[in-house]
């Protein structure tokens, strides 16, 4: 199978400490798979790596057949909109609504305003939030606000999604519903990197798990 | 990006950031205010001494005693220069009739007078344009080489004075337009500057879900266009207020104002200038942020 992502001996240093140490693994094209760890064990950083908010030290990476390691800063935006991210602080408009925190995705794609109605519309049903596009981020709860995330993550239907603590702020039922939107984000081809240290998001899964601790990484099993 | 959504996000920050934004168009129309009254100022000194040369002329006198031939020829050859609008001739006899005329009151001092001692003179006058201290000056050394001519006269401080006093008021202007334009583009660039770190968090989220520079861009290009034309349409209806509300009343009790134009051609296009040193300051901004 293709790889989608790859890190070849992978290292990141933050002025004395190394946040990443040769790191290695890879996500084929359509999988779904985790990285798990402590918090500081570096799964943050290895998803700035994919999306290129940092830059490697030593090493190669590959995503969605961008080297990344050596992109031009001028290409760098073509791979993001390869890419859906659901951040960890959220990074939501405060100024603007639901709808339009979804639709900003669309709108850095040059996406038409009728196409991109019915599509922010479907992603917010998607995460049981369309009753809500009018709202603004304030006015919404801690998990109300992850899944405008996540539709905002989603509504492109990028190659390659990447999520850090997806359900950091969601309780087991929503954040079991949060799973199986992934599940069928990915049923549809794309792959996904989910980062957690919550370990029954992956348990019984069978999917890749790649298990980091202090920078290093210590193990890759299926879950 | 597409157009209308760059206007939209423009219209939200100029409406978000108004105090920002009105005191920069203030800044602006001040400006762009200062400029239009110096080149107000400029124009009508400039008109109105543009009719002075109508009035002026170069006096040519011959050696005593010359012939009528050639004093036709004179008047030919001077003709034949196209500098030259009009050549009237006024005989020794005609000037001294001139000068009684004159000096009807102090009649005495003719008396014991046998002889006239005016010369044949030439009154040159040259076209309004031509009427420049270098040509004027030409002219007359060209005369003095004929033979016969005596003497060539013309107001050449006057001449002088007046071309001094044009160049010095342009040169004036154009350092004050260029002075303040800079200052425009300067205000413009920090408004940018402060706009842009104000929105720091969303153009991060914007590139962070590949937004490209254009995209992050556009919107504040718009925004300084809007800023400078604004200031332009400010300062423009400041100066036709100046005009019409001050000047044109003032005239009604002071006479002499009323012979000040108000050159509206030269004013409209303040709101395109305003808005093209609103994009030239945002654009130096942009290019200027590291992001």
């Amino acid at each position: 199978m293709d790889e989608m992502i790859s890190f070849q001996d992978v290292t990141k240093d933050y002025d004395t400490q190394t946040a990443l140490r040769n790191i290695t693994f890879s996500v084929d094209k359509g999988e779904m798979a985790f990285i798990t760890g402590p918090s500081g064990s570096g799964k943050t950083t290895l998803l700035k790596l994919i999306y290129c908010a940092e830059k490697p030290d030593k090493g190669t990476i590959s995503v969605a057949g961008f080297e990344t390691a050596a992109i031009k800063e001028s290409t760098v935006p073509a791979l993001r909109r390869h890419i859906g991210i659901v951040f960890q602080d959220f990074r939501l408009l405060e100024n603007k609504n639901v709808f339009e925190n979804v639709a900003i995705a669309l709108r850095i794609r040059g996406v038409s305003e009728r196409e991109m109605k019915t599509r922010v519309y479907d992603s917010l049903k998607t995460v049981t939030l369309r009753h809500k596009s009018d709202a603004y981020p304030k006015s919404l709860s801690g998990g109300e606000q992850q899944r405008v995330v996540i539709a905002r993550a989603i509504v492109a239907e990028p190659t390659v999604l990447l999520a850090d603590e997806p359900t950091g702020n969601l309780d087991p039922d929503t954040a079991a519903g949060v799973m199986r939107t992934f599940k069928d984000v990915n049923a549809k081809g794309t792959t996904i990197l989910i980062a957690t240290h919550n370990r029954d998001l992956f348990r019984h899964t069978g999917r890749k798990v790649i298990k980091l601790d202090s920078g290093n990484l210590v193990g890759e099993e299926l879950g | 990006m597409p157009v209308p959504y760059a206007f939209r996000l423009a219209a939200q920050s100029l409406f978000r950031e108004k105090w920002i934004n009105l005191l920069s168009i203030l800044t602006i129309a001040s400006g762009l205010l200062i400029i239009s009254i110096s080149l107000f100022t400029v124009y009508n000194i400039d008109t109105a001494t543009k009719k002075l040369p109508e009035k002026f002329s170069l006096m040519l006198y011959f050696d005593d005693g010359i012939e009528k031939d050639k004093i036709d020829s004179v008047i030919d050859s001077l003709k034949k220069d196209s500098a030259v609008s009009t050549v009237k001739f006024i005989s020794k006899d005609e000037a001294m009739r001139e000068m009684k005329g004159m000096l009807k009151s102090s009649g005495s001092i003719f008396e014991g007078l046998d002889e006239n001692p005016l010369p044949d003179s030439l009154e040159i006058r040259l076209k309004r344009e031509d009427v420049s201290p270098a040509a004027v000056k030409k002219i007359a050394d060209q005369a003095l080489k004929i033979r016969g001519v005596h003497e060539v006269e013309y107001g050449e401080k006057f001449l002088s004075t007046l071309h001094h006093l044009k160049v010095g008021l342009k040169t004036i202007g154009m350092i004050l337009i260029a002075l303040i334009s800079t200052g425009i583009i300067f205000v413009c660039y920090s408004t940018v500057k402060i706009l842009f770190y104000r929105r720091k968090d969303e153009i991060e989220t914007f590139k962070l879900l590949g937004a490209t520079k254009a995209f992050i861009r556009t919107p504040f290009l718009i925004e300084g266009a809007f800023i400078g034309a604004a200031g332009g349409l400010v300062s423009l209806l400041g100066i036709a207020a100046c005009y019409y509300v001050v000047l044109l009343k003032m005239s009604l009790t002071i006479p002499l104002f009323s012979v000040i134009l108000f050159p509206s051609d030269l004013f409209l296009p303040l709101p395109l200038i305003g808005m093209f040193l609103g994009i030239a300051g945002a654009a130096t901004a942009l290019g200027r942020l590291r992001y």
